[in-house]
């Protein structure tokens, strides 16, 4: 046998080790990844892995499934698009059949909820998500959930449905577990979902929340008045609207002060006022509240919010809602309409559903993660909301002592901040540990330049679930009010219809009221300008059965300006009333409306402030020298009727005068004063987004030409009917210069589009852009600018007929199935798109259909 | 050392010894006849049927869940190499082909049997690892992760199977 020379021995050797590391070292990359790299053997895997999710995209057909947590069968019939009738022995079941199916078809989107709310986004998207959970584990969701859950008794209706819904999702969850057929995302990140628990619903609901209501304006108001002063500020952002904006509230009045009601004891989850740490030290020399210290502080939770997903702080006004009784109906009874506007995607927020069992018969929206229909009707009433838009956020400056670390001062003593530490995994990362804050206001925001903290609503407790079910169940106005008597936060208004002919609305919430100071500022946090209550339910805007046989809320200010109680300024979002005016004047004086007007009414793309300031602009063209290009887009203007379609080349001019006439007035003053627009670009940048800037402006225009903003600083004189011949030569030039010199072809639609992005922010698994009409005002509308990604994003018409007798038809643009595979992912898109609306399942459910389901009590497997 | 007293005497003289005990010597190195003769290619026949099984094996796997069988066909490719002193070349790229060949017959196969929608969830998985949004793509990083096991497994089958280079 030859025997090899040492030395080729030895490089054999060297050789064989070097493989077997490399070799090593292939294979636990591709079994276990590293740092931000997935295991891409496993997640790859033809068979397992994310191919697997391709299950999940084959036609669903008819089966019976075996779930645990069942107690008696389920019936559960599917129409081609996808939704559900379920039908249960019980309530228990029908809530745990809806946790099966949200989980089922949407258990990608319920998972990034929860992450997002829990703090738990950057396990699965690494680094980069980190500053959107440090924020959310320090605004506190998961703090107010897990009271809320520890608060409930776990005999009420809602604990029952809550811990019902989670079985559900939990016996999916066993499912995959077993067969490996995970959602993508999950195999291909290599984290994978944990058990559902009823807190997580209730986080859930917090991130809603927060999306309806959490905003950052007194912080916007601290960084305008440092820059532009006090009385400007006052001025162009008015806490009441100018007149003579028309507001159209749904509540007119007349209005009684009736004093406050308390907050909840023990409600918040701020930190409880603590025995004071020294009851004789002295407060600080001098109170914050203002300067510098409030600017620096603004900036570092401002800069903070640029980080979240968008969407997460409120910035937009949502939602149309209104009902018509009495002779404007055909048939006498009444008929009602809800489009809610939330940020677009895909998959949509909603999963439409129909829920029937002993005492519960009720069809429309679910909220994936949430028990119960959000909006819809049962077999009496019908129900749909909009937010109210008031001010829930109030931001604290703490007055705190180099000298008496971890210690804020507030009614005349010292006392200790309560602290709360949580540990971040990090996908790719070593896991980051956050200390949060708490004083008696709420969690601390910043330390830079002052202590800020903030006292929102939504960090209160609030039954929604409780209030949802029992409004699900309610059989009357008297019932459906008294539902809503606990609802805390988002604020909404609740607009209603029932099958005897009667139509309301309620705007249920807390409003915080302070007894002194201003509450759209930052405010000291001493004591004396805290929350001394909220308004009483009693004297919320409300009405029932008006005179003019018809509610509209389209989140314009609820109640007029005698209303005595302060609810928010024009910076809060307030809708200027452009939709309700709108929606109004479409439904005053009609009679016998069927719901196809309606459906008319929803999909109008009339702009009504194009209708007041457009022949303004005529009459301050008229007589001038004009060029060609300007001629020719006058005559575009004179002839328009005021509607956003695709193809109006008058409305790409109208929105691009609208712009440049606000730049043209406000932005010599921003410039000047620089304001620090870079912090908060929807909250101070100078656009027709800011609808405190589009109200002001209007008004001047209309009533008030030679107001003294029309002249910039430093300035010759200007009135506005000079400015807006500026704004319009201006709008003509930037539109031949971005679209071709011919005014007739400027169509909308060459500049305004809707995208939906996918939940997975995964470009390609979204919808659009695609060209679109309408915009922020009109009742079609179409927020965030040129590409719009807020809009209906469900519309719905519930005509009664009779007693327990309705037809209903919705839509909403996506699909029931967030896997892009199935052919649910999408197909309602193009009904939406197209005006159409589909039938609703009876309250009772269908009970027959292309698809059954028989969910079968007993171990999970599918037959 | 030499020894002045056996100088002249018979047999005292050994040229470049000079007398000096001798010293133990160890047996020479073996030669070493390198081989002239060609690597064995087989019969075409045998290697397409070695293929073929191979990537039978490796589609199963993958349906199975084991992912690691294109690193063991490779791994076993790497020890024919120097045991059945094939060609690299062709072990190489028998390797290769199996791997993908076995990967790609299971996305087939569940898209024709089962009528997955393999080329709607390639375009998903695409979509979120960050590559453009097309199932092509997602199939060739599945490809690519058997290959890259393949190759590695060869490579490391050559390196520990013992015989000539």
């Amino acid at each position: 046998m030859a025997v090899q020379r040492p030395g080729l021995l030895a490089g054999r050797i060297i050789h064989g080790v070097i493989a077997l590391c490399v070799s090593g070292a292939v294979l636990g990359l591709l079994a276990f990844g590293y740092g931000p790299m997935p295991a891409l053997g496993r997640a790859l895997d033809p068979g397992r892995g994310a191919w697997a999710s391709a299950v999940g995209g084959v036609p669903v057909r008819s089966q019976t499934l075996t779930l645990a947590g069942l107690a008696h069968p389920v019936s559960v019939v599917f129409t081609s698009h996808g939704v559900p009738s379920i039908r249960a022995a019980g309530q228990d079941d029908a809530f745990l059949a809806l946790g099966y199916l949200h989980a089922r078809f949407r258990l990608t989107e319920m998972d990034l909820e929860r992450r997002l709310g829990e703090g738990r986004i950057a396990q699965l998207a690494g680094p980069s998500a980190v500053p959107s959970d440090e924020f959310e584990l320090r605004l506190g969701l998961l703090r107010t959930a897990q009271r809320e859950w520890a608060a409930m008794s776990r005999s009420s209706p809602a604990a029952r449905a809550l811990l019902a819904y989670a079985r559900g999702v939990n016996d999916y969850l066993a499912q995959v577990r077993a067969d490996g057929q995970w959602p993508s995302v999950f195999a291909l990140a290599g984290v994978y979902p944990r058990d559902w628990t009823p807190v997580d619903s209730l986080v859930l609901q917090g991130i809603l929340t927060q999306e309806l209501d959490f905003t950052t304006t007194p912080l916007d108001y601290a960084l305008l008045e440092r820059s532009l002063g006090r009385a400007r500020t006052m001025a162009w952002f008015p806490v009441l609207p100018p007149r003579p904006v028309p507001q159209s509230p749904y509540d007119p009045g007349p209005y009684r002060y009736r004093g406050l009601a308390p907050i909840a004891p023990q409600a918040s989850t701020a930190a409880p006022a603590s025995q004071p740490a020294a009851t004789t030290g002295a407060g600080p020399a001098t109170e914050s509240g203002g300067g510098a210290g409030a600017a620096v502080a603004a900036a570092s939770v401002l800069s903070e919010m640029n980080e979240l997903p968008a969407g997460l702080v409120h910035r937009a006004p949502d939602s149309n809602a209104w009902a018509v009784n009495g002779g404007a109906v055909a048939g006498g009874v009444a008929m009602l309409a809800g489009d809610p506007h939330l940020p677009q995607t895909i998959p949509s927020i909603w999963y439409q559903a129909a829920l029937a069992a002993p005492g519960l018969a009720v069809t429309g929206v679910t909220v994936p993660g949430l028990p119960g229909v959000l909006i819809g009707h049962n077999s009496h009433i019908a129900w749909s909301l909009t937010d109210t838009q008031n001010q829930a956020t109030l931001f604290y400056t703490e007055q705190t002592s180099a000298r008496r670390p971890g210690e804020y001062f507030w009614r005349g003593a010292w006392h200790p901040m309560r602290q709360v530490r949580y540990t971040i995994p990090v996908r790719g990362g070593a896991p980051v540990r956050l200390t949060v804050d708490l004083t008696v206001h709420g969690p601390v925001l910043t330390r830079a330049g002052q202590t800020t903290s903030v006292d929102w609503m939504g960090n209160i407790p609030s039954p929604d679930v409780a209030a949802l079910l029992a409004v699900n169940k309610a059989q009357d106005f008297a019932q459906f009010r008294a539902a809503l008597a606990g609802w805390r936060a988002p604020t909404q208004n609740f607009v209603y219809a029932d099958d005897r002919g009667n139509i309301g609305a309620i705007s249920a919430g807390y409003y915080p009221i302070l007894r002194h100071g201003d509450p759209w500022l930052p405010l000291p946090g001493t004591g004396a300008d805290d929350v001394a209550g909220v308004i009483p339910y009693r004297a919320v805007p409300q009405v029932y059965n008006p005179p003019g046989h018809a509610v509209v809320t389209a989140n314009q200010r609820p109640a007029g300006p005698s209303y005595p109680y302060y609810i928010g300024t024009t910076a809060d979002f307030f809708d200027p009333g452009y939709r309700a005016s709108q929606i109004g004047a479409l439904l005053r004086g009609k009679s016998r409306l069927v719901p196809g007007a309606f459906a008319t009414i929803q999909l109008n793309v009339t702009d009504a402030l194009a209708r007041r300031i457009v022949p303004r602009l005529l009459a301050a063209l008229h007589g001038q020298h004009l060029s060609a290009p300007e001629r020719s887009a006058a005559g575009l203007l004179a002839g328009w009727d005021g509607s956003m379609t695709t193809a109006s080349a008058a409305a790409a001019l109208w929105w691009t005068f609208w712009d440049d006439y606000l730049a043209a007035v406000f932005g010599p003053w921003w410039r000047a004063a620089k304001v620090p627009v870079h912090l908060d670009r929807p909250g101070l940048a100078v656009s027709a987004q800011q609808f405190s800037l589009d109200q002001v402006l209007e008004a001047w225009t209309v009533a008030d030409p030679a107001n003294r903003a029309f002249t910039a600083p430093g300035g010759p004189h200007r009135t506005a009917d000079e400015v807006m011949r500026l704004a319009f030569g201006a709008a003509v030039a930037h539109l031949a210069a971005r679209l071709g010199g011919t005014p007739g072809t400027w169509a909308w639609g060459r500049l305004h589009t809707r995208r939906f992005p996918s939940v997975t922010q995964a470009p390609g698994l979204g919808y659009g852009p695609r060209a679109s009409g309408g915009d922020a005002w009109t009742i079609n509308a179409a927020d965030g600018g040129l590409e719009s990604h807020s809009g209906p994003s469900w519309r719905m018409i519930v005509a009664w007929t009779g007693r327990g007798s309705a037809t209903a038809e919705g839509v909403y643009p996506g699909g029931q199935s967030e896997n892009p595979a199935s052919g649910w992912y999408s197909d309602q898109m193009a009904d939406w798109w197209d005006g159409r609306y589909l039938p609703m399942p009876p309250a009772a459910g269908y009970t027959a259909g292309p698809v059954r389901w028989r969910l079968s009590p007993g171990r999970g497997e599918a037959a | 050392m030499t020894d002045p007293r056996k100088l002249g005497k018979r047999g005292s003289y050994r040229l470049g010894r000079l007398g000096a005990p001798s010293t133990p010597r160890g047996p020479w190195p073996a030669a070493h006849y390198p081989s002239f003769a060609p690597p064995r290619r087989g019969p075409a026949g045998a290697w397409l049927l070695a293929c073929l099984a191979g990537a039978v094996l490796v589609a199963a796997g993958a349906l199975a869940g084991w992912w690691f069988l294109p690193f063991l066909a490779g791994l076993a490719a790497g020890l024919a190499v120097r045991l059945g002193r094939l060609r690299l070349r062709a072990a190489l790229a028998a390797a290769v082909a199996v791997a993908a060949a076995g990967w790609g017959a299971a996305l087939a196969w569940l898209a024709l049997r089962d009528g997955l929608p393999e080329v709607a969830v390639g375009r998903s998985i695409a979509a979120l690892a960050g590559l453009p949004a097309s199932a092509a793509a997602a199939i060739a990083v599945t490809l690519l992760v058997a290959v890259v096991q393949a190759a590695t497994g060869l490579w490391l089958g050559r390196a520990l199977a013992p015989g000539h280079g």
